[in-house]
């Protein structure tokens, strides 16, 4: 070894070491824990083999929480990903006035936190009292019960993750909108190119590097996100509707004191994970275009 | 030299970040003579009676010189608590006086090492202390199934029909005749729908079956029961059925409503909704916050049959390790369990008085009750009090998460009450 690499090593050691022992310690640890049925006081912990993990596969509640975390990141790539990349292109090539004031109204949700955004739209999606329930009511429509009801309690739940998310995201297309090359638009223009035409041979490619991180960014961050609002107003519920990979690891822990099962969830979530980085890096990321 | 240098850097702040994150436990051992110190751990956060548990400390510390109580909030309510105990008593600095609340009945009972309270009660000299100023029910509320009395009662609440007297004045209703059984509630909220146009009924929908349980067992039929030594569910019955039907009935044809708890308390409130079956609890934040004025009724009845309704809220367990401090905790308790002090933890909270006779104290409750009418209401009601089921076994907890999903089958008319409860009760009854 050289001394130039091992410096290079103990310099990369202090951050390295955190890493290990802050996320890779803890996945494995979370491994071990799945094998065991345990209530977190019990001074013995009962080995009880791949039982959780047969207890998940044997249950109809996996496929219900699977298809329901499919669904939340669906809604959630459409609000929070393909919304922003639309909006961003407008702002950036097609609006010249108010750009300024559109940039912060746009980008000032993102400012507040998700609990404070769960209770206004606890509000807002009342059935009886809310401010949508009324709008309805202009067209003599019954506003539904949105957190009792199976997929729509999803559908709102991401309009609230959409709402804080949106801005964050659309600053960052924004700023990979606004870097493409303004020679290359207007040589476009002057070769008569159609807006659609600039959008997807000029705008689509040398974004890609961007997109492709707010894709992964939404995907990933946008599940853990769904936390706050789910524990705050639904628990779940109704009838495990709203519930998520991410949820049931957090409600067998803390909830039902039941360790081991719910480090079966966190491999299993684990899985899903790796399975979808491995997919974007495969498929995706050869698509995309970066500058350096 | 460069080297050690830089590796000391990074050990240092690998120490830091760890002394960050570890959590320091932090326990006052003072050893100033004779003076007994002991931990009191609440869950009274500032806004919910945290300045009355500072103001009780002080005084008992005052009046009690060779006696120091120190005592600790435990964010997260008793969940939070619990998994707090948990720590201590695994690193053996326990607490001495803890509440707890009714629903970790069982799980405190299974998984620590408690002081059962008839022994230091006879111990302190005091052996009838408990017996002589509790009522027997409210003394079962806190006693395991084999009747170890595992802790003694501190606050109670009880569940109570709050009405809005103008939508009732609004329908045609008499306001000072608020609905007795479930036939007149149901008839009620019918009437408020087809008159007002508002929504009729609402009953809580915590993360728990609290107010369930109470129509359930009010209607004769049981949450769980023993089969042969072993804990089984017991609500697959008509009993349970009807009454659950009654509140499924509501919400199909249009005047019951079925929402999450904050979505109904708002509706309440802004005065869109007839009445709201929740806790006494509740009452001072209703009447403070409705621009009506709020009333309560008694949980109502189903014609014929004896009413009785589970207590929310917290005993009181000792978990001293030696008898000196365990003789200290029960001079705390007796002073907390005064008709004074409860007093004033009823008027801090809203929480109820487990003793009896508090309520005709002239020292500071009886003018706060002859002042309000639905105290007095949820307090004639201490009488019908019964124990909060509590699942067994390690898979209690998510058994009870099982029975508030089929509440959102039942209300949503999925299935039927029957169908729903049958179904419920076969998964509950493999998990136990």
């Amino acid at each position: 070894m050289s001394k130039n690499s091992r410096e290079a090593l103990l310099y990369i050691f202090p951050a390295a070491a955190l890493f290990l022992i802050f996320f890779y310690w803890p996945l494995l640890q979370n491994i071990y824990l799945s094998f065991f049925s345990w209530n977190m006081v019990s001074p013995t912990m009962k080995f009880v083999g791949i039982e959780n993990f047969t207890d998940l596969f044997a249950s109809a509640e996996l496929l219900k929480i699977l298809l329901n975390t499919v669904l939340f990141v669906g809604i959630m790539l459409v609000l929070n990903f393909v919304l922003p990349y639309i909006y961003s292109f407008v702002l950036g090539h097609l609006v010249h006035r108010w750009t300024a004031f559109y940039r912060s109204a746009l980008f000032l949700p993102s400012t507040l936190s998700l609990a404070v955004a769960s209770i206004l739209f606890l509000w807002i999606y009342n059935p009886l009292a809310g401010p949508l329930s009324i709008v309805l009511g202009w067209f003599d429509m019954e506003s539904p019960r949105w957190f009792k009801e199976n997929y729509l309690v999803i559908f709102a739940i991401c309009t609230i993750i959409g709402w804080k998310v949106f801005g964050y995201n659309l600053i960052i297309m924004l700023a990979a909108m606004v870097a493409v090359p303004r020679e290359m638009i207007e040589a476009a223009k002057l070769e008569n190119a159609s807006n659609w035409v600039i959008f997807k041979k000029i705008i689509l490619p040398m974004t890609s590097s961007t997109a492709i991180y707010v894709f992964t960014i939404t995907v990933v961050f946008g599940l853990q996100y769904v936390l706050v609002p789910v524990n705050m107003l639904t628990q779940g519920g109704p009838d495990q509707g709203s519930s998520n990979l991410v949820y049931i690891i957090y409600q067998y822990a803390f909830t039902f004191f039941q360790t081991g099962k719910s480090a079966a969830y966190a491999v299993i979530t684990m899985v899903c994970y790796l399975v979808f980085l491995y997919v974007k890096n495969k498929y995706l990321e050869k698509k995309v275009y970066y500058e350096n | 030299m460069n080297l050690k240098k830089m590796l000391a850097g990074a050990m240092v702040s690998l120490l830091a970040v760890a002394a960050l994150t570890g959590c320091g436990n932090e326990s006052k051992q003072a050893d100033s003579g004779k003076k007994v110190q002991i931990e009191y751990w609440h869950v009274a956060a500032e806004s919910f009676g945290g300045a009355t548990v500072k103001e009780l400390v002080a005084d008992f510390n005052k009046t009690h010189p060779n006696i120091e109580v120190v005592a600790k909030y435990n964010p997260d309510m008793y969940k939070g608590l619990t998994q707090n105990l948990q720590a201590a008593i695994a690193s053996g600095k326990n607490p001495d006086v803890v509440q707890m609340g009714y629903s970790y009945l069982n799980y405190a009972a299974e998984n620590f090492k408690y002081t059962d309270l008839n022994d230091a009660f006879k111990q302190a000299g005091d052996p009838k202390f408990m017996q002589d100023n509790f009522l027997p029910n409210v003394l079962e509320l806190a006693q395991t199934d084999d009747g170890k009395q595992i802790g003694l009662p501190y606050s109670v609440s009880v569940p109570v029909l709050y009405y809005n007297p103008e939508i009732f004045a609004a329908a045609g209703l008499d306001p000072e005749n608020p609905p007795k059984n479930w036939k007149e509630v149901a008839e009620a909220a019918k009437v408020i729908k087809e008159k007002t146009g508002n929504m009729g009924f609402f009953m809580q929908e915590y993360a728990d079956n609290w107010t369930q349980q109470a129509l359930i067992e009010s209607n004769g039929g049981a949450m769980l029961k023993k089969v042969d030594g072993k804990t089984v569910a017991a609500f697959d019955t008509p009993e349970a059925a009807e009454a659950y039907q009654v509140i499924a009935d509501m919400v199909k044809d249009g005047s019951g409503l079925h929402a999450t708890n904050e979505e109904g308390f708002q509706a309440y409130l802004s005065g869109k909704l007839g009445m709201v079956c929740t806790t006494i609890g509740k009452r001072a934040n209703f009447e403070k916050s409705a621009k009506f004025p709020v009333k309560a009724a008694p949980f109502p009845v189903f014609e014929g049959k004896e009413l009785k309704v589970p207590a929310g809220g917290n005993f009181l367990m000792i978990f001293s390790k030696d008898k000196e401090k365990e003789k200290a905790a029960v001079e705390f308790i007796k002073y907390l369990e005064s008709p004074e002090a409860l007093a004033k933890w009823s008027t801090g909270t809203g929480y109820l008085p487990p003793r009896k006779g508090v309520a005709e104290d002239p020292k500071g409750f009886k003018k706060i009750v002859d002042e309000n009418k639905n105290i007095q209401t949820a307090l004639a009601m201490m009488p019908k009090v019964v124990k909060w089921a509590s699942f067994p076994g390690a898979n209690g907890l998510q058994a009870e998460q099982l029975l508030i999903d089929a509440r959102d089958i039942i209300l949503s008319g999925k299935q039927s009450a029957a169908d729903a409860l049958h179904q419920t009760a076969e998964k509950i009854n493999n998990l136990l």
